[in-house]
């Protein structure tokens, strides 16, 4: 399980979500290389 | 949300297993199925016994398709329900009964298609024409999936009554949202069996609209899918914080995604045929606008799913921007086998949109990979998240526990269907961009300088699709552990709860009137004008063909 001493009591919304922020962004550039990738493809042929 | 859980009784207990026996039975025997055909088309093995490959490969589909999927979701959604709202005796004879006419129906079926009267593949396309047994068959699962729902609805219905001014629990409300687009869904498909195919098939009728059979299939066919992946939200949603010690990110969130997947899961099944002729592309060009919509509540799940990791592991006190990431529980199996799901749902959603591309979908149409595609998306992410709700669910239901050795079992499940499925499904897409077929038998197709750049591909398919077997008699061990040898003990049913500062949900989430109304009116607008077009305009309707795979 995920733990390191007691859990802290702060509100949701005080933490940092830089790494959500990066992670979706990441997934955005995935899906968009996927679509130009076949779109390319589509093209040459 | 509400946080309170009920105690199931023996008998609820009893019900929702019978859901799960079918479940891993059909497991068993479709993933059996999918063994053979990759061997077959491995060009090294042939049936034995005369047997056909197109009636293993319909056994497959339907019962891993249709079966599997509609049983797991149906008494894990009762479950859920159990847990949340209560079911009351009279629903409980509701839900058995939902059950039994579900199983006469997949027995029919099944028979008719072992017997080789039924090769038709999960699609049913016409002209391929099966016994009527078959159709009507399916006609029961749709029937007894109905009366589910209903009594699905009853169960919020009477609690909404009891605690008046409450929002029902997320659960409860996201269960109520996939059965209400299964039924407005399987009307389209109901209508084609009952209309359509059987009075074609006991010759009352001589010919069938084939393209009307196909866009009622298709009606029904993309927000079955849905119906697949929903649950599994459910799970990512309000189950996995719980278990990974977090809260539940937004409830507003989480029902909104869920309205959203309701209206535009269903108007958009031109976008499985694109390629078809006798649709006008303006439309097919509205239903592909509308499918992309869909990308909205994906995105925003994906958004809350990371948020949730990230929220757990700051308030647990981890560091640097992805310090959370490493911590997360990784060897807690109804973690990992969701969590892979969820990763496999990037390359299956990404390569979703390409498919629905209009124009592009040419690239990969009736090629295999689109059978990677929906191996990524149903033979994984949500395959292996239903493995990771049984891990928790099956021993909660017959009071047993998972132990340390069944969890190290499950995690050994996970990475080897990881690996034979990365194998499969990538061959799968690359064979496919190489023009490789789907569907088809082996064949060389008298030779030529494409086919041969496809057989490496196929026995790599045959090495993922024996070590997903390999996974799948893993699974169905762990499962029969659980279900019937496993120590005594209570294993939690993981719930998550609210944030203590969350603000409340919105009411207009709960109106149902307005967002079910809302899904209808999308409906009738991306589908009156075409179908009464390819009523109007259709060619003469096709007689049956029993040849050559059918009833052969």
């Amino acid at each position: 399980m995920m733990g390191k001493g007691k859990p802290s009591q702060k509100s949701a919304s005080s933490f940092s979500l830089k790494g959500t922020f990066i992670a979706v962004m990441l997934l955005g550039v995935f899906i968009l290389a996927s679509w130009f990738g076949a779109y390319a493809l589509f093209i040459a042929r | 949300m509400s946080t309170k859980q009920l105690t199931f009784s023996k008998q609820e207990s009893t019900l929702y297993m019978v859901f799960m026996h079918v479940t891993f039975v059909s497991l068993l025997i479709g993933g059996l199925m999918g063994l053979l055909q990759t061997l077959v088309r491995s060009g090294k093995y042939t049936l034995p016994f005369n047997i056909d490959y197109y009636t293993i490969l319909t056994v497959h589909g339907v019962i891993l398709g249709l079966v599997l999927t509609t049983f797991f979701i149906i008494g894990f959604q009762f479950s859920l329900l159990g847990k949340t709202v209560g079911i009351s005796k009279k629903q409980l004879r509701a839900a058995w009964l939902s059950f039994w006419v579900m199983l006469v129906g997949t027995v029919m079926a099944a028979i008719t298609i072992l017997i080789g009267e039924a090769s038709v593949l999960f699609t049913f396309y016409a002209p391929l024409q099966a016994h009527p047994a078959f159709y009507f068959g399916l006609a029961f699962v749709i029937i007894g999936s109905w009366i589910a729902a209903i009594t699905n609805f009853r169960q919020l219905y009477v609690w909404k009554k009891a605690n008046k001014g409450q929002k029902s629990p997320l659960l409860a409300f996201m269960v109520t949202i996939n059965m209400a687009m299964w039924v407005i869904a399987s009307l389209g498909v109901a209508t084609a069996v009952l209309i359509q195919f059987i009075p074609w098939s006991l010759g009352y009728a001589e010919t069938i609209n084939v393209l009307l059979t196909r866009t009622l299939f298709w009606y029904f066919g993309h927000p079955l899918v849905y119906f697949w992946l929903l649950p599994a939200y459910m799970a990512w949603y309000a189950i996995i914080p719980k278990i990974i010690g977090g809260k539940l990110f937004s409830d507003s969130l989480a029902r909104l995604a869920f309205i959203l997947l309701l209206m535009f899961s269903i108007p958009v099944g031109f976008h499985h045929q694109l390629t078809e002729p006798g649709i006008d592309p303006t439309w097919k060009f509205i239903q592909v606008v509308l499918t992309f919509m869909v990308i909205i509540p994906s995105l925003m799940t994906a958004f809350s799913i990371f948020a949730t990791f990230e929220i757990t592991g700051r308030r647990k006190g981890y560091r640097g921007v992805f310090g959370w990431f490493r911590k997360l529980p990784w060897k807690d199996v109804r973690f990992l086998a969701p969590f892979i799901g969820m990763l496999a749902f990037i390359p299956g959603g990404a390569g979703g949109i390409i498919n629905a591309s209009h124009q592009m979908n040419s690239l990969i149409h009736n090629t295999i990979w689109v059978t990677g595609h929906f191996h990524l998306t149903a033979a994984t992410t949500v395959i292996l998240t239903f493995f990771g709700i049984a891990y928790w669910l099956i021993p909660h239901l017959t009071g047993r526990t998972l132990t340390a050795k069944l969890n190290r079992l499950g995690i050994l499940q996970t990475i080897i269907w990881t690996v034979g499925m990365t194998i499969m499904s990538t061959s799968m897409h690359i064979q496919g961009l190489l023009g490789g077929p789907r569907r088809s038998n082996f064949s060389e197709y008298a030779g030529g300088e494409q086919v041969a750049t496809w057989i490496n591909y196929q026995l790599a398919q045959a090495i993922g699709g024996s070590i997903l077997f390999i996974g799948i008699i893993l699974m169905v061990y762990i499962f029969i552990q659980l279900a019937f040898f496993a120590p005594r003990g209570h294993e939690e049913y993981p719930i998550a709860e609210e944030e203590s500062d969350a603000l409340p949900t919105p009411k207009v989430l709960e109106n149902w009137y307005l967002w079910v109304g809302l899904t209808i009116a999308l409906i009738l607008f991306a589908y009156t004008i075409p179908v009464i077009d390819i009523i109007k305009h259709s060619p003469p309707g096709s007689v049956p063909f029993s040849w050559p795979i059918g009833r052969s």
